[in-house]
């Protein structure tokens, strides 16, 4: 996905950049402005359908559901300066879990990354809270867990692991 | 509406500018420190890199803030009268958190980031002490004290001379109907709203950091974190749009002497200007949508606004720009070639931020070199090429020797654009990569892009030395 939305907002850069070089290009020849606002006009509501389609098509689905049930597994997972704890170590594959993130100290991002090192999914650890996020495994393998929320001069050092098995 | 023609201060202008200018480049310099110990290329001790990026992030927001208050100063007294002594006193008071926020970190190791995010300015693990942290967060104080006064003598003046706030937000042409002719001028509508939203974010800010410096002092005293949370990026936010909502001032003032054609206040853009003071403060849940306890309302505002806010720059200014450009009698020089580049960028910009605002994209984005990447975008392309912009306009050549684009104008704009887009995109790619930021060191895999990144920076901090080093040595020869 993120390759996709990287080639996604290179195009779409460009293309705000176009105007500009074409204005650029066009400056030093003698030529009225003429009336723009028919053009503004038209600019203003395309932006703003496309905004409804974008809004609608990527909220239809929650992306923070928290599914419930006997079925879904759950991880309990604590941060803590400099270190993860996290209660279940072996994590089965195809089954729904939700990881309820606690800390002891301060803030904390829990961002998971796949064996080819793309994150997955991240939420934060906030004190006094817990944060709910939901995945399903397709893989099984090792997967890392990366400190995303800056958390002191070891915050690189807060990395751990746990494993996705095959049922 | 008859305006008054004020003498704006230069003297203080070109003196913020001055220190604006130098910080910037010693901050760049600073960044490029640390991406070339991210790339292995030099070695920096961990809690040394994090004092650094505090002193970068602390310092790059607000040098933009200075910069862009600057800016506003000076045209604002074009048409209001401006009490120099007020603007000193804004100025004595930022420096004075400077100096507060330099001791801490450099004696006093703080390194908690420039978010200085609670609760961890009071739980650093021994990394800092707490006399170091509370002397980062009254540097913070005295800054803000400063913008608050700086907010109060330029606001009352404008609401005298115009008569309230809605008059100088043109809310009588926007929505009363009445002929643009009698609009105030764009400078002014733009000051009344930046007054506005950034005077409500410094009340919050000082607020979080009031309840954290009494945190620091009484560890029993329990601030709530997600409200802290709100209220840190409520207040960051506001400040940093701020900054770049005072330096367009700049684009609408100096662009028409280049092109002929008078940046107008019209309807649109009116109603642009009283969106943006609305987008501007609603938008700052966009920071907090991996924070699943914040109510799902929130989060899809955060989302929806951050959206919307792209509307009035691209569809008001950046559409704008392009049409008092297109056919113009342009000409151009190192000062209209960089506050085009900055509508230019700050609007490319708006890409990565609106797709990074979406909640699925963030869940995968968020705190990765992807939010550095669009926020790069937003200061070099953005803010700082405005600033640089409206530098060289004050030390323009009145000869006809010294119009137009030198041969080192040439190289150094072209180096600057350059490698501030390289740099940026080398941010974007990592993010895209899933590289976190904000990490002293880096795995081996991410190692190329930082090494590439180290090569643009130096294009930009190369570029930048000239731009700050031709102000100042040009600096007291120009009329401003």
């Amino acid at each position: 996905m993120q390759s996709t939305v990287l080639v996604i907002t290179l195009v779409l850069m460009i293309a705000v950049a176009l105007p500009f070089v074409k204005a650029v290009r066009s400056a030093g020849a003698d030529g009225a402005p003429g009336n723009a606002e028919p053009r503004r006009n038209k600019l203003i509501w395309a932006l703003v359908a496309a905004g409804v389609v974008i809004t609608v098509a990527s909220l239809r689905e929650w992306p923070h559901a928290i599914a419930a049930g006997d079925d879904v597994v759950q991880v309990n997972a604590t941060g803590g300066q400099w270190y993860w704890e996290i209660d279940t170590p072996e994590i089965p594959v195809g089954r729904t879990v939700v990881f309820n993130l606690h800390t002891k100290d301060v803030n904390h991002g829990f961002g998971v990354v796949n064996s080819s090192g793309r994150l997955l999914f991240q939420t934060q650890a906030m004190p006094g809270y817990v944060n709910k996020v939901q995945y399903v495994f397709d893989e099984p393998g090792d997967y890392r867990v990366l400190c995303l929320e800056f958390c002191g001069v070891a915050h690189h050092d807060m990395i751990d692991e746990f494993t996705v098995v095959a049922n | 509406m008859a305006d008054v023609k004020a003498e704006p201060h230069t003297g203080a202008v070109k003196f913020s500018m001055l220190i604006a200018g130098a910080v910037f480049a010693l901050m760049m310099v600073i960044g490029l420190v640390m991406r070339a110990a991210q790339g292995n290329l030099i070695e920096l001790e961990a809690p040394f890199f994090y004092q650094l990026l505090s002193v970068h992030g602390a310092g790059m927001v607000g040098t933009a803030g200075l910069s862009g208050a600057a800016v506003m100063w000076y045209f604002v007294g074009r048409y209001v009268p401006l009490s120099a002594r007020m603007y000193w006193a804004f100025i004595a008071l930022f420096l004075l958190g400077v100096v507060f926020i330099l001791t801490a970190i450099f004696i006093g190791r703080y390194g908690g980031g420039w978010t200085f995010l609670f609760p961890l300015p009071a739980i650093s693990g021994e990394a800092w002490e707490p006399w170091a942290a509370a002397l980062f967060m009254l540097g913070y104080v005295s800054i803000g004290v400063g913008f608050l006064l700086y907010h109060l003598a330029v606001g009352y003046p404008i609401m005298k001379h115009y008569g309230g706030f809605a008059r100088a937000l043109g809310w009588h042409v926007g929505f009363g109907g009445a002929d643009p002719a009698d609009a105030p001028p764009p400078a002014i509508v733009a000051a009344a709203a930046v007054t506005i939203f950034n005077t409500i974010g410094i009340i919050v800010g000082a607020a979080v950091l009031v309840a954290s410096l009494v945190h620091l002092l009484v560890p029993g005293f329990a601030v709530d974190a997600l409200l802290a949370k709100n209220m840190i990026f409520f207040f960051g936010h506001v400040f940093i749009n701020a900054s770049i909502y005072m330096a367009v001032i700049a684009v609408y003032e100096i662009v028409p002497e280049y092109t002929g054609r008078p940046w107008k206040t019209s309807r649109v853009f009116v109603l642009a200007w009283t969106a943006i003071l609305l987008f501007v403060m609603a938008v700052y849940p966009h920071h907090l949508l991996q924070d699943v306890v914040m109510p799902p309302w929130a989060l899809v505002l955060g989302q929806v606004v951050s959206y919307l806010s792209g509307i009035p720059l691209l569809a008001v200014t950046a559409f704008s720009l392009c049409v008092y450009l297109h056919g113009s009698k342009m000409r151009w020089d190192l000062a209209s070639s960089l506050l085009v580049l900055a509508v230019a960028g700050w609007s490319v910009g708006t890409v990565p931020a609106i797709i990074d605002g979406m909640i699925s994209v963030n869940k995968i984005m968020h705190n990765t070199q992807w939010v550095p990447g669009h926020f790069h975008i937003y200061l070099l392309l953005g803010v700082v090429a405005m600033s640089f912009g409206f530098m060289a306009w004050l030390v323009r050549g009145t000869k006809a020797s010294e119009s137009g684009m030198s041969g080192l104008d040439r190289m150094a704009f072209g180096a600057y654009a350059l490698g501030a887009a390289g740099f940026a995109l080398m941010f974007l790619i990592s993010g895209a990569m899933s590289v976190p930021r904000r990490w002293a060191v880096h795995l081996p895999e991410w190692v190329l892009q930082d090494r590439i990144a180290t090569a643009f920076a130096v294009l930009v901090v190369v570029s930048t030395l000239v731009f700050v080093i031709k102000y100042a040595v040009r600096l007291g020869r120009a009329p401003g």
